[in-house]
Parts: structure tokens; C-alpha cells; sequence
């Protein structure tokens, strides 16, 4: 529900950085799969938020990262699908920690400046 | 092509306005606990229930969010807890940035405890820091016995879960150690809460578990 929030956002931090002369052609973001955005929303709403406008068909990437979950004994990484979260090291029984999947972050953009008019 | 790498939130602005919330609360010495649930989960009743024995000891205020109608902080008021009403118009959470406007509007004197009674939802208000010192997620009952591994990002940020509405078990399917294992699993540290405004079970143990937080912030503070 708030992808359109987070697009609108991610599109002001990326025209302050851009610059007026500069047009967006994408832009690589980083989401967690505990960060609470659902990416064909905000893919969606990254279209609405730069339809029209100098950033028209700019394209969104995203780099998706999962949680991991860790046995503190065992130390091993466990990739749970979500909803499959494990308490439990299915090898030890200890607690598992779990770490990452967080991230909402802006890693890249690529852009095009306009070139300037040379006056004679 | 031009290209510009770094790492950065996306959501830095909030996060800055957060963090100029959070040194104001920490120089007045306000807990700031921003209650999080679905529609309907019981979050102004608790508050309603709360008001009363918190305001024994403490000076406790709240900060409303809706999308629209003033109801929840008039409900507050009449309980006895002065409150700011926000009303988002349609937005499904609170930023900071309303919070900094809501503190500038309302008229709290010096606070020990502020709510914050985020917009119903599980999913958005997750996303967004508010300068609190901690967030609790609320499920009641009704909701169902799935709803931490189905909503993983408020019950990993939530330093507690209130399962509230327990009176009306027997009417409802609801397996509470299911609850606590799921939200065990997302947050080793959170503690979990049962609760009923009904009965008044565990209203209590809440209310404690707000002034011991009140008071190892203001231990902290005073040693930093």
C-alpha cells in the first residue's frame, strides 16, 4: 500500500541527484524481503510516479535480498522461503538467528545528461 | 550514459526527521512507543485502559493516526490522555514528518510517556522510523493465530506483541504458543502480552512493562 509513497521517494532522490540536465534511464534499488515492500508494486508505482514526465520509461531494478536465518552452534546459513521461518536448528535444536532482508536502499542510477547548446 | 553508485536508503529523509525526533524525546526524557496493529486490533482500547494506571505514576500522552475522523482522540481524551489527532487523508501510515507537525500543533506539556497509535495496518507503518524507542505490534484474537510469519517485518521490529481480545477465547481458534513460537522466531528478544480490556487481564503487566522502559531509558540517558 505504501509502494506509491516509497516510489515517490526513491523518484525525489533520484531527480535531486540527476540534476535538472540529466534524464533517468534506470534505476537499481535493493529490497529486503523483511522491508515490507512487495517489488510488483513498487514497480508498478515507480511507473505511475515517472510517467509523463522527463523520466518517462525509466526502468526500475530490483535487487532483491532475502533473510537469512544462522545457527549461532552449527553456523549455517539456512534461506527460508517465507513463511517458513525455522525456531529451531533442525541439526542442534539451538534458536536461530535471523539477519537481513531489511534493506530499502537506492544502489545505482543511470542517466543520460542533455548536452548543452554551444552558443557561438 | 552517466552513472551514480552508493548506498543509500530510500527512505533517508524519514530517517533523518526520525532522528531529530529521537534527540528531542531524549532530552525531554520521553518514552515514545509507536502501537502498531490492523484495524480494529484494540489499540485506543488499551490506551483507554491504560490511561488510568499510567497516570498514576506518569505523564502520558498520544498522538493519533486515522484516515479520517477525529473518534480515537476524542475516545483518548474522554479517558483521560491528552492526544493529537493526525489525520492522513487516505495515507495508510505515519512518517515522521507528520509526527514532527502533529508535536508542533498539539499542546503536551512535558510528557513521560508518548504513543504513538499508528494507522491501522501491518504491512506500511513497518517501513518508516518515527523517533520512537520502540515499536509493539497488537493482534487480537480474531485475527487468527498466523498473522506474525504472515506480516514478518512489523513483528521483527517489534520489541513486544500484545495479543489482545483474550476474552474472547473459546469463541475464536486461537493458538497462542503458535503466536509465541512464530514471534520468537522473528524477534528472540520480543516479549509477548495477553491482554483484555474486557477482563482486564494482563492490563497490568503492560503498564509495568512501559514504566520499567521508561525508567532504564532514563537510567541510560543519564549515564550517557
Amino acid at each position: 500500500m505504501h509502494e506509491l509513497s516509497i516510489a515517490t521517494e526513491l523518484h525525489r532522490c533520484c531527480r535531486a541527484e540527476v540534476g535538472e540536465d540529466g534524464s533517468i534511464c534506470e534505476v537499481v534499488v535493493a529490497i529486503g524481503d523483511l522491508s515490507g515492500v512487495e517489488p510488483e508494486l513498487l514497480r508498478f508505482a515507480w511507473e505511475a510516479v515517472t510517467a509523463g514526465g522527463r523520466d518517462d520509461g525509466a526502468t526500475l531494478t530490483i535487487d532483491w535480498c532475502p533473510a537469512t536465518q544462522t545457527c549461532p552452534l552449527c553456523a549455517e546459513i539456512r534461506e527460508p522461503q517465507p513463511g517458513k521461518w525455522l525456531r529451531l536448528c533442525p541439526t542442534c535444536g539451538m534458536p536461530l538467528a535471523l539477519s537481513g532482508g531489511d534493506e530499502l536502499d537506492l544502489l545505482r542510477i543511470e542517466y543520460q545528461l542533455q548536452e548543452n547548446e554551444v552558443t557561438a | 550514459m552517466n552513472r551514480a553508485e552508493f548506498r543509500k536508503r530510500i527512505l533517508a529523509a524519514n530517517d533523518e526527521e526520525a532522528a531529530r525526533l529521537k534527540r528531542r524525546f531524549d532530552e525531554s526524557g520521553t518514552l515514545v512507543v509507536d502501537l502498531v496493529s490492523a484495524p480494529g486490533s484494540g489499540k485506543t482500547s488499551l490506551l483507554e485502559h491504560s490511561a488510568a494506571r499510567l497516570a498514576d505514576h506518569v505523564r502520558v500522552g498520544a498522538i493519533v493516526g486515522d484516515i479520517a475522523t477525529e473518534l480515537d482522540a476524542e475516545r483518548l481524551a474522554a479517558a483521560g490522555m491528552p492526544s493529537y489527532q493526525i489525520v492522513t487523508g487516505g495515507a495508510c501510515h505515519l512518517d515522521a514528518r507528520l509526527v514532527s507537525e502533529a508535536l508542533q500543533h498539539s499542546r503536551f506539556s512535558s510528557l513521560d510517556v508518548l504513543f504513538i497509535e499508528n494507522v491501522g495496518n501491518l504491512v506500511c507503518p513497518a517501513s518508516y522510523a518515527l523517533g520512537e524507542d520502540l515499536k509493539v505490534a497488537l493482534l487480537s484474537v480474531a485475527e487468527g493465530d498466523d498473522k506474525p510469519f504472515k506480516y514478518p517485518a512489523i513483528f521483527t521490529k517489534a520489541a513486544a506483541t500484545v495479543i489482545t481480545k483474550t476474552d474472547l477465547d473459546g469463541h475464536v481458534s486461537f493458538d497462542r504458543a503458535r503466536v509465541r513460537n512464530q514471534v520468537m522466531t522473528l524477534n528472540p528478544s520480543a516479549e509477548v502480552f495477553e491482554t483484555s480490556v474486557i477482563s482486564g487481564q494482563g492490563v497490568e503487566k503492560w503498564c509495568e512493562f512501559l514504566i520499567e522502559n521508561l525508567e532504564t531509558k532514563r537510567r541510560t540517558l543519564a549515564h550517557a
